[in-house]
């Protein structure tokens, strides 16, 4: 299934955001980051399904909450930055 | 054994505290530190404990609110963060130990201390006006004296500091959970406070509200579950000034008294105190020879006060009225200079004090004991 990572700075940070987009509807799953994409070592992600990624922007947007990053999940199981 | 010594600490807590921590012990492992179940209940029960924390403590979001071991440890932080050796700062005539150790001990700090008259508001903030000026690098000021349950005029004090773009450090050990406190309606740069008294929490817990745009020095460097890789502490919170594992069962139990607090809501609990607190100042000044030591008008003061009589050591006193099974703090309450400001430094005082758990009841036999203890 493709989905998306949201990267974030810190576990409260991503707690913050998963609990924005929840209250929005949104399904989200706090993670720690892949460490493939994990570039400062450690991190944690919230996981939103594909189709919810636009909406999820916009409630962030809204709130000032800024993702670090953003990755996509390709077909073959690995991870690919999306350029927003 | 009735136990009026709750400006030390909150000895009698709602059993939601106790199961919580109970509970937090068999299955919160650390959080965000894993992706198993205990590891992630573990960082449910810590950011619910910051959102509330930063509601009550009038925080704009959870980050900023940083868990402590205790309100020395987060006013340790806030003030080494904003005092640099040979800086002047400004405080209160009634700060704890907690404040005017930790600026003694930084390097030529001069220490202005802003004093009215006693319990006097207005004189306070007067004093505060003269002394605030351009070379001062931080304002340091307890909203309620421990000693005395006096309420500082802590609002004009901070428009003060806003009027002159002085950091505040504002330590709300005795007003958390008892007084509105609010970091943002302050404008403050850091609250420092315990979770162990008004906040019902267990010791050991403890919190430090850091105000936006500040970038605290950390007290302690160490592992965090962030940027693992960066050989430097994180520079975003709460990250910034947590490392090391937390105190789970410690804040499972601060958050199960935050919810206490927050349903009782901190007017009731100010009311219920003042009651008894008046209760007990009426019974005590009764007593030949016995002066209560507080403020006079009502809106300044808390469920604190400090008593003496006349003749009397206060540590005898208090040792007599222990044995009657009345506990409470006796002696200088680690405030030297709230003691030098009410001219109490020579003798001490016997401080009673009060919490949502005490009754009428419980102060009338305080009274009637420290009676007794006088006529022997």
């Amino acid at each position: 299934m493709v989905y998306y990572l949201i990267v974030c700075r810190s576990l409260t940070y991503a707690q913050r955001t998963a609990a924005a987009l929840e209250r929005a509807g949104i399904a989200a799953r706090i993670l720690r980051s892949p460490k493939i994409i994990a570039s400062t070592g450690c991190s944690h992600s919230v996981k939103i399904s594909q189709r919810s990624l636009a909406q999820a922007l916009v409630v962030l947007k809204r709130l000032e909450l800024s993702p670090q990053q953003i990755f996509i999940t390709e077909a073959d199981g690995s991870y690919r930055e999306v350029q927003l | 054994m009735i136990y009026l010594d709750c400006a030390a600490t909150a000895l009698q807590k709602p059993p939601e505290v106790a199961r919580a921590m109970t509970a937090a012990l068999g299955q919160c492992a650390s959080p965000g530190r894993g992706s198993y179940p205990a590891s992630a209940r573990a960082a449910e029960v810590v950011f619910r404990c910051r959102e509330a924390l930063a509601q009550l403590l009038g925080a704009d979001s959870p980050e900023q609110v940083v868990f402590t071991s205790n309100a020395t440890h987060a006013l340790n932080i806030a003030i080494r963060s904003l005092v640099q050796p040979g800086d002047t700062v400004v405080v209160s005539g009634y700060e704890h130990n907690a404040v005017t150790r930790v600026l003694a001990s930084i390097p030529e700090v001069a220490v202005r201390v802003a004093v009215g008259g006693l319990f006097d508001q207005a004189g306070d903030l007067e004093a505060f006006s003269r002394l605030i000026c351009r070379d001062t690098k931080a304002v340091v000021c307890t909203h309620v004296s421990n000693v005395f349950g006096y309420i500082l005029p802590i609002d004009g004090i901070a428009a003060l500091c806003r009027e002159r773009g002085v950091p505040l450090i504002v330590d709300a050990s005795q007003s958390a959970g008892i007084l509105p406190v609010s970091a943002k309606r302050w404008g403050a740069a850091y609250v420092g406070l315990p979770g162990h008294k008004g906040l019902c929490g267990p010791q050991g817990t403890g919190v430090l509200v850091c105000g936006g745009g500040q970038t605290p020095v950390p007290l302690l460097a160490g592992g965090t579950g962030s940027e693992s890789l960066n050989q430097k502490m994180p520079d975003f919170l709460p990250d910034r000034l947590e490392a090391g594992t937390h105190n789970m069962p410690g804040i499972a139990g601060l958050l199960a008294g935050v919810q206490f607090i927050r349903r009782k809501g901190t007017d009731a609990i100010l009311c219920h105190e003042r009651r008894l607190s008046d209760r007990m100042a009426g019974a005590l000044s009764l007593i030949p020879g016995v002066r209560v030591i507080r403020p006079q008008e009502a809106d300044r003061r808390t469920g604190v006060l400090s008593f003496l009589a006349q003749g009397q050591d206060c540590e005898v006193l208090g040792a007599s009225l222990a044995a009657r099974g009345i506990s409470l703090r006796t002696g200088l309450h680690c405030a030297p200079l709230a003691h030098r400001t009410a001219g109490t430094l020579e003798t001490g005082t016997l401080r009673a004090s009060v919490s949502p758990f005490n009754t009428p009841g419980e102060v009338d036999d305080l009274a009637v004991a420290l009676a007794g203890c006088l006529e022997k």
